[in-house]
This record gives structure tokens, C-alpha cells and sequence, in this order.
């Protein structure tokens, strides 16, 4: 069971916010977002929480659980 | 702030140009010097004092490649990506960088072994190293006045990244050229010193590592709400921190192994700075893979 989220269309829903944006609000490192967002990296709850937060929305709605395995580049 | 950064532009560039021109000026003077010197002719006061430019040169060039440093660690501070040109443009500035000092060795040796009337074949290595240095030179320069521009930077970063991976970069080029030097040793362990060739050398080739590692000690002090590393980074480091213990425990017990009827040998001078470049190699090559491809980010 993998962790897929909707990242990318938030930050695009959101005024196309660039990484680096969106690692600025949340107290992380750019390349850290690019990894959460391509599935390389499971975020801790205090981020996953924080980025929730920043895009005033629910966590299911932008994490969920997904029985796919990451497609390897 | 503005004046300063304009400044140091300046300076580089002046400083860059300086020692390219003194490059060139050190290959005729070369010229001048070696036919000379290989056929144990007499080298007049007048020719060995032009060797007092090349140094002047060097020295400039030592400068130049520090303050080179500076500019492109401000300016991946706030790049959008770590470009395959900055990455080659470290590699090749601190290989030039070290070569100075082998440079001044090379010079050295050159000089005492014509006073002592023996052959100087150091000459075929200066050559191939000083071209190199003036090439990247060159292209330090070139960067300076061309590429490393406020465009292609973001207006805010709160949390370096580009830093740190220029400092894993500069960690695998001076654990490399330190496990080569530690290794050569082995080959020569009768010519080996263990003040010159292990402790000199061992500490000159780890400056450039810590020179690095303190600027991104002194960017971290200046970030609001400082957090020494962030999620990511912390479980890369770790990581490269288990692959690490895991190869050099491997690697010592090899060396252990191979050296066990001779461990009062060479091997007893060099087994610590072949440990700290293995650990230091590893543990950046190690930061950098576990960190992901980082120009496809």
C-alpha cells in the first residue's frame, strides 16, 4: 500500500504556486516538496498537516492510500 | 548589500582575468626555463627571478577559485535547480584549486633536482595540470560574466537545498582524490612521508570539504526559525550513514586482512586518511544519490 496524493493539481488550483512556494510556507526544502509530490517520499504527519493547512483543505482530500505501485521513471 | 555583491563580481572578474593572463605568462616563462634546466645549462638570476610571476600568479589564481566559491554558493542559494554546469564548474574549481598546492610541489621538486643535477620529468605533469587550471579558469570567468545571472534564481528560499548538495559534491571530489593519493602509498611506500604526503596532503585535500561545509554552517546560523536539516535531508543522512558504516567496515577489514603480516608497515601510516576519505566519499556520494536525481527536481 502506497501513499498517492494530489499535490501537483493543488498547487496548480492554487495560483500555480511553484515548489519552492509551497516549501517556503511549510518550513521544508524545495527538493523535499518535488519528492512528496512524485511519491519518493512519505511526508510525516506534521507536514502532510501543514500542507493540508496551507491549501485550507481536508488531509483525505489531498493524501490517500493507494494499492498502486509508483511508476518508476 | 548591493555594492558589496557588485564588488566581489568585480574583483572575481578582475582577479580571473589577472591569473589567466599570468597562465600564459608561466607557459613562456616554462619555455624559456626548461630546455635550460633539462640540459643543466645555467639559469641566470635574472630568468629564476621570473619564476617569482608564476607565483604571484598562483596565488592569484588560489584567490580567484576561493572567491569563484563564494559567488556560486550565493548564487545556488537561491537557484531554481543545481545545473550539470555548476556541478561541473565545482568539480573542476576545487580539482584547479588543489592542484595549486601540487603545483608549488611540483615547482619544487623541479628546482631541487637540478641544483642536484638529476633529470625532472615533473615537467610532464605541470604542463597537463596548469592547462587544465587555466581552463577552468577560463570558464570560471566566463560564468562570472555570463551565467550566473539574478533570472534564473527564485525571489525567496527559507530552507536551503542547493547548498547542501553542493557540499556532497565537493565532499566526493575530495574524498576521491584523497583515497587516490592515500592509495598511492602502497605503491611508493618507501619515498612515503607522514608529515608531507599523509598530514600535509590529507589536510590540504579536506580545506576545500570544510571551507564548504562552513559556509553552509554560516547560511544555516543566518535562516529565521533555523532547523539544521528538514525531513527529507535528515532520512537521506541517514541512509548514507548505514551504507556508509556498512562499506568502510567491509573495506578496513579488508585492508586489515591484506596488510596482517606487514601492519607495522606503510599501512600504519596511512590507514586513518584512507578511512577518513572513504567515510567522506561515501557518505556524500551517499547524501547525493539518496537526495534524487537532482536535475530532473
Amino acid at each position: 500500500m502506497k501513499l498517492g496524493n494530489h499535490l501537483r493539481k493543488y498547487r496548480f488550483e492554487h495560483n500555480e504556486i511553484s515548489q519552492q512556494d509551497l516549501a517556503n510556507e511549510v518550513g521544508v526544502t524545495r527538493l523535499t516538496i518535488h519528492s512528496v509530490e512524485t511519491g519518493k517520499f512519505v511526508p510525516s504527519t506534521l507536514l502532510a498537516l501543514k500542507i493540508a493547512r496551507f491549501f485550507k483543505a481536508k488531509l483525505e482530500d489531498i493524501f490517500y492510500l493507494t494499492n498502486k505501485e509508483r511508476k518508476k521513471k | 548589500m548591493k555594492k558589496l555583491e557588485n564588488l566581489l563580481k568585480y574583483t572575481t572578474i578582475a582577479l580571473g582575468f589577472a591569473s589567466s593572463t599570468l597562465f600564459i605568462i608561466s607557459y613562456f616563462i616554462f619555455n624559456k626555463l626548461r630546455p635550460k634546466m633539462v640540459r643543466f645549462g645555467v639559469v641566470s638570476p635574472a630568468e629564476e627571478s621570473l619564476l617569482n610571476l608564476v607565483g604571484v600568479g598562483l596565488l592569484l589564481f588560489l584567490v580567484f577559485c576561493l572567491l569563484s566559491f563564494l559567488r556560486i554558493a550565493k548564487y545556488l542559494k537561491k537557484a531554481r535547480k543545481v545545473s550539470f554546469f555548476s556541478v561541473v564548474l565545482i568539480i573542476a574549481g576545487v580539482l584547479s584549486l588543489l592542484f595549486v598546492f601540487s603545483d608549488i610541489a611540483l615547482l619544487n621538486d623541479i628546482g631541487k633536482q637540478y641544483k642536484h643535477g638529476l633529470a625532472q620529468p615533473e615537467w610532464l605533469i605541470l604542463y597537463p595540470i596548469m592547462a587544465f587550471q587555466f581552463m577552468t579558469g577560463l570558464a570560471l570567468t566566463f560564468s562570472h560574466l555570463f551565467k550566473l545571472k539574478e533570472k534564473d534564481q527564485t525571489k525567496h528560499v527559507a530552507r536551503d537545498s542547493n547548498i547542501f548538495l553542493a557540499v556532497q559534491y565537493v565532499g566526493i571530489v575530495c574524498g576521491l582524490m584523497g583515497l587516490f593519493l592515500s592509495s598511492l602509498g602502497f605503491l611508493f611506500p618507501s619515498a612515503w612521508s607522514l608529515t608531507i604526503h599523509t598530514t600535509i596532503s590529507s589536510i590540504t585535500l579536506l580545506t576545500p570539504y570544510v571551507l564548504a561545509v562552513a559556509y553552509w554552517f554560516i547560511t544555516k546560523l543566518q535562516e529565521k526559525n533555523r532547523r539544521w536539516y528538514d525531513e527529507k535531508q535528515m532520512q537521506d543522512i541517514g541512509k548514507s550513514a548505514f551504507l556508509t558504516l556498512i562499506v568502510s567496515v567491509v573495506f578496513m577489514t579488508g585492508l586489515f586482512i591484506a596488510n596482517y603480516k606487514n601492519l607495522g608497515g606503510v599501512v600504519s601510516i596511512l590507514w586513518l586518511p584512507l578511512y577518513i576519505f572513504l567515510l567522506l566519499f561515501l557518505f556524500s556520494l551517499g547524501n547525493l544519490y539518496f537526495s534524487g536525481d537532482v536535475n530532473k527536481a
